[in-house]
């Protein structure tokens, strides 16, 4: 369910004016999305779901409550707000409580477009047929899943503040399987526009790969050089930036950014100088949402700046009692890109492997950012320059951390998308990068 | 038609003189005869416009979450979620559609939407899905339980989440958070081959952590709480003793702080039930699942290295091997009554793994005939009002040794190995072949006895391999619940909880890692 920004504030307004509480925040999100889900080359699960929650915050002093509910009619939302009072009065003092915000200024958002908006489940078909013909044609199985959305959120305060953000979003992933099952492609990637998007050249791109994928061999562990697509890159840069870009953790001795002695290492040269990596809402190719933690406008950030530790994420209460500026955390990500094209990559590759993208993607160990998980769905061995047979899967044991101090070229930034990322839209490179830790050898096709 | 009134959700008056609460919990409880009257609406719509076969869930989700940060609460919500999702299957193709508003009207528009998803997408079906009968039943399903969680105070429950914090600082915690999180969830299911069956159960997740520093060398630990989420009322909460194990905790993350590390090396292990049944979920239970053999997640959650040529023959693991799956184990997170098709779970409980070899999947309606097979087996699950119900794993648990067997006797066969109890990272391939997990707390084991603790520690195996290399396991004196309130699988992705039984077990030989790292100068 949608509600648009006069309806939103009107609804907003009227739980703030029903609140007895000291201050009190409201936050309302829903959505309307439409999916096609297939596997075996024809369709299975399809849907229309749609949802709207309204969650009401009251505070009393330093206490705090909140409840959040589905009921939108007067009576309901009256209930609402007074059993998130009783629950406010119930909580103890909170010494790192801090008021609601007053008025903010906002970016108008850019991620929004009619043509999805107004996508029909007769479209999404339309959309996968020729993916599904295509496979069949070459004698392979398709499986996938495209998805239409839009969605809004408002955020509203009893100090002044109303936020809206109203977005839409494209989300297809494909997978093409050799019926023999010892090839798999995979294509997958993210929009706000539909009207942009080629659901059917993403499907051939994974039908290309599972048939050059077939019949991998198998190649000893160890460390390679690698050229990362970019699916890969975004999960592993969207899980050190938006999980473990924590100021008070680093601060308080608990994250990679610890220094010995205590301390964070902000504004030291922690990766390779040609790593940059920041957020920008109103990024023209990945544009994120304009309000992000306690309704703190999403600004242009950087994270890492040619390899300088530039921010941490960073609440309001942290950086009160540490006099910091409080750094909202990201809405997108985006990876800057370089020149260097795919046959540059190869050609700087005596030996390695080109990595389609992970899967299962897990914490090892917060200390070091170590991470685990396993490459998928095309991985292929280059020797002298050229890609020269498929090979078997390996688990992977490499930290974001190491990686970007060992990264040799970037090629051109893309909107991407990662299954085990953080969920962001994010734009990211391929990367050629040294010493990746391949730790053994998956079976898996 | 008849009943719309109270087939609605908004109080209205109707709860006038009610304080706010009680109005509310009494406008949200919908009476059965409103949710027969709605699925009416939707099965007559869902005919009249075609469909062989239609369901409605209607759902309610009642929450709480409490978080503690040290001394102070950072966290105190609660919630209501409430709505529904018809499914129809129409000309062999399935459709859905949902909505948070419960009315007639938007039932019926609701019904329409899930036709016309499901004509819309008829050109890519390339296969009519088939459901085989079920049973109908009319009938109501409460878990039991002795404490509900939503009538103990909220002071109480945060007095508690404080107390457990103290206790990890007083023993020498740096840092320490605890919570509570607890959920009320409510289904009625109606199909159009009748049934009409009402449900509520209950989970209660306790989560804790504590964690230690080292500022001099910027070194940390964290030790996890043990404690599983489990299907129960508050009387599993009361029964833990989370203060003791908090205080513990922290003496164990200090410990970890200058435990030896790990010599990468392969060796015999023996896996705490507290570890194992994780082990349990993502080498047994994810592989047998039958819609990832039949090729219905390959573009997400994966396929299985287990096809369906190999049900009856397959050699999984040791004769000491059997898994057992149930959705009727007492505090089970995936026990209830009938699963979200309306199959009656009770007395469909089935072996995945007997005596080592392979001889069930699990399954929903609709996949059983695609293996020569008639019926499902109840293992059916959507995680909201809004979702899609698909195949989830049942309680799927490692059973015990029919003989008495400990710790101590496992240990005593061992010349040189690790002991490792609780849950750390996880990662599986898509097919389920290559694992490594890790744990909370390590040790050594030295002919026959337990010796110091290890840090640093992974174990890496192929399944097959890892469950043929068992070769003792606990006896029944030694079972453990363990779980997991949040595996996901399914496009849109959904969560669902599960419950893993298990004893702690000996494996020979398992290939083991050291995770430590230096990363920055």
């Amino acid at each position: 369910m949608i509600l648009n920004e006069s309806d939103a504030q009107a609804l907003a307004n009227k739980v703030l004016a029903l609140s007895k509480a000291d201050s009190c925040t409201v936050t309302i999100g829903g959505y309307e999305s439409r999916h096609i889900r297939y596997a075996q080359n024809m369709a299975t699960t399809n849907g229309a779901p749609g949802g709207i929650e309204v969650r009401v915050e009251s505070h009393f002093g330093k206490r705090s409550g909140a409840t959040s509910g589905t009921d939108f009619g007067d009576d309901a939302l009256a209930v609402l707000v007074a059993a998130s009072e009783k629950t406010a009065r119930l909580a103890p003092e909170n010494p790192e409580f801090m008021p609601p915000l007053g008025p903010q200024k906002y970016a108008a958002g850019t991620g929004f477009s009619p043509v999805t908006e107004s996508a029909t489940s007769a479209m999404l078909a339309s959309a996968i047929g020729p993916v599904l013909r295509e496979a069949q044609a070459k004698n392979l199985q398709a499986s996938g899943f495209l998805r239409t959305d839009v969605s809004f959120s408002a955020f509203a305060t009893s100090n002044g503040l109303f936020a809206y953000d109203r977005q839409t979003g494209v989300l297809h992933t494909v997978t093409a399987r050799t019926p023999d099952g010892t090839g798999a492609g995979w294509a997958g990637t993210t929009h706000y526009d539909f009207g942009k998007f080629d659901a059917a050249a993403m499907g051939s791109v994974a039908i290309d790969k599972a048939i050059r994928s077939q019949k991998p061999s198998r190649l000893s562990p160890g460390k390679y050089r690698v050229i990362l697509e970019p699916s890969a890159v975004s999960d592993l840069i969207g899980i050190l930036v938006a999980w473990e870009f924590d100021q008070r953790a680093a601060d308080e001795g608990r994250n990679f950014a610890t220094k010995e002695g205590g301390g964070s290492r902000l504004g030291e040269t922690a990766f390779g100088k040609n790593v940059t990596i920041y957020s920008d809402p109103n990024d023209p190719v990945t544009p994120g949402g304009v309000y992000s933690d306690d309704g703190l406008p999403a600004q242009k950030t950087m994270w890492i700046e040619n390899g300088v530790l530039k921010n941490l994420q960073c609440s309001r209460y942290w950086a009160q009692k540490s006099k910091l500026q409080p750094v909202p955390g990201p809405t997108m990500l985006t990876m800057v890109g370089g020149t260097a094209s795919a046959a540059d990559m190869l050609k700087q590759t005596k030996r390695g492997l080109l990595i389609t993208r992970f899967w299962y993607i897990r914490e090892v160990d917060p200390q070091t950012v170590l991470l685990t998980g396993l490459t998928r769905d095309g991985v292929f061995l280059i020797e002298d320059g050229e890609i020269v047979r498929p090979v078997c899967n390996f688990r992977f044991n490499e930290s974001p951390v190491a990686m970007l101090n060992k990264v040799v070229a970037l090629g051109p930034s893309v909107r991407t998308y990662g299954e085990e990322g953080p969920g962001l839209p994010v734009a990211a490179p391929p990367l050629l990068v040294d010493e990746f830790t391949l730790s053994s050898v998956s079976d898996a096709v | 038609m008849g009943g719309c009134a109270c087939a609605t959700l908004a109080p209205g008056t109707l709860f006038l003189g009610m304080n706010p609460v009680e109005a509310q919990e009494a406008a949200e409880q919908l009476d059965l005869a409103g949710k027969l009257a709605l699925a009416d609406v939707a099965m007559n719509v869902a005919k009249s416009l075609g469909a062989s076969y239609a369901d409605l869930r209607l759902c309610r989700y009642q929450s709480e979450y409490f978080e503690a940060r040290e001394h102070r609460l950072q966290e105190s919500s609660a919630g209501l979620n409430a709505g529904f999702s018809v499914r129809v299957l129409l000309d062999g193709t399935w459709g859905y559609a949902s909505s948070p508003l419960v009315t007639a009207d938007e039932v019926k528009r609701v019904t329409a939407r899930a036709a016309e998803v499901a004509k819309a997408s008829q050109p890519l079906q390339l296969r009519k899905f088939v459901l085989e009968d079920v049973p109908v039943y009319q009938d109501r399903w409460d878990m039991p339980m002795k404490a509900d969680p939503f009538k103990v105070p909220v002071d109480e429950k945060i007095s508690k989440l404080l107390a457990i914090n103290d206790a990890a600082l007083k023993a020498g915690a740096n840092y320490a958070t605890a919570a509570f999180a607890f959920v009320r969830e409510e289904k009625f299911f109606a199909s159009s081959r009748g049934s009409r069956i009402e449900q509520t159960r209950v989970r209660v997740m306790p989560d804790t952590q504590v964690t230690v520093i080292d500022k001099t060398t910027g070194h940390f630990a964290s030790r996890d709480g043990l404690a599983a989420p489990r299907g129960s009322g508050y009387e599993y909460i009361l029964s833990y003793d989370f203060s003791g194990e908090a205080a513990k905790a922290a003496e164990q993350a200090r410990e970890k702080l200058k435990a030896k590390p790990v010599e990468p090396d392969d060796y015999d292990l023996v896996l705490d039930p507290t570890n194992l049944w994780l082990t349990v979920h993502e080498s047994v239970g994810h592989p047998t699942e039958l819609d990832r053999a039949l090729g219905w997640e390959a573009n997400f959650a994966g396929t299985t290295f287990v096809t369906p040529d190999q049900l009856g023959k397959l050699k999984y693991g040791s004769s000491l091997m059997n898994i057992v799956a149930d959705r009727s184990q007492e505090g089970g997170l995936a026990t209830v009554g009938y699963d979200d098709d309306g199959v009656r779970t009770a007395g469909a409980e089935f072996p995945i793994i007997k005596d080592g070899i392979f001889v069930n999947y699990q399954m929903a309606i609709g996949q059983a005939q695609l293996i020569g097979q008639t019926k499902s087996n109840g293992c059916a699950f959507a995680d909201s009002w809004s979702a899609f119900p698909i195949q989830r794993m049942p309680n799927v648990s490692l059973a015990p040794n029919p003989q008495s067997c400990s710790l101590e006797d496992l240990f005593a066969e061992v010349k040189r190995g690790i002991y490792i109890i609780g849950n750390g990272s996880w990662s599986i391939d898509q097919q389920r072949h290559n694992f490594q997990f890790g744990g909370q707390l390590f040790y050594e084991i030295r002919n026959g006895k337990l010796g110091g603790m290890l840090r640093d520690v992974a174990y890496q195996g192929n399944t097959i391999g890892f469950w043929n290399s068992m070769d003792g396991i606990g006896g029944a004196e030694t079972y453990f619940l363990g779980g997991a309130p949040n595996c996901g699988k399914g496009q849109p992705e959904q969560t669902a909880p599960v419950s893993h039984g298990a004893v702690p077990a000996r494996f020979r030989q398992v290939t083991v890692l050291n995770t430590a790292r230096k990363v920055l100068a």
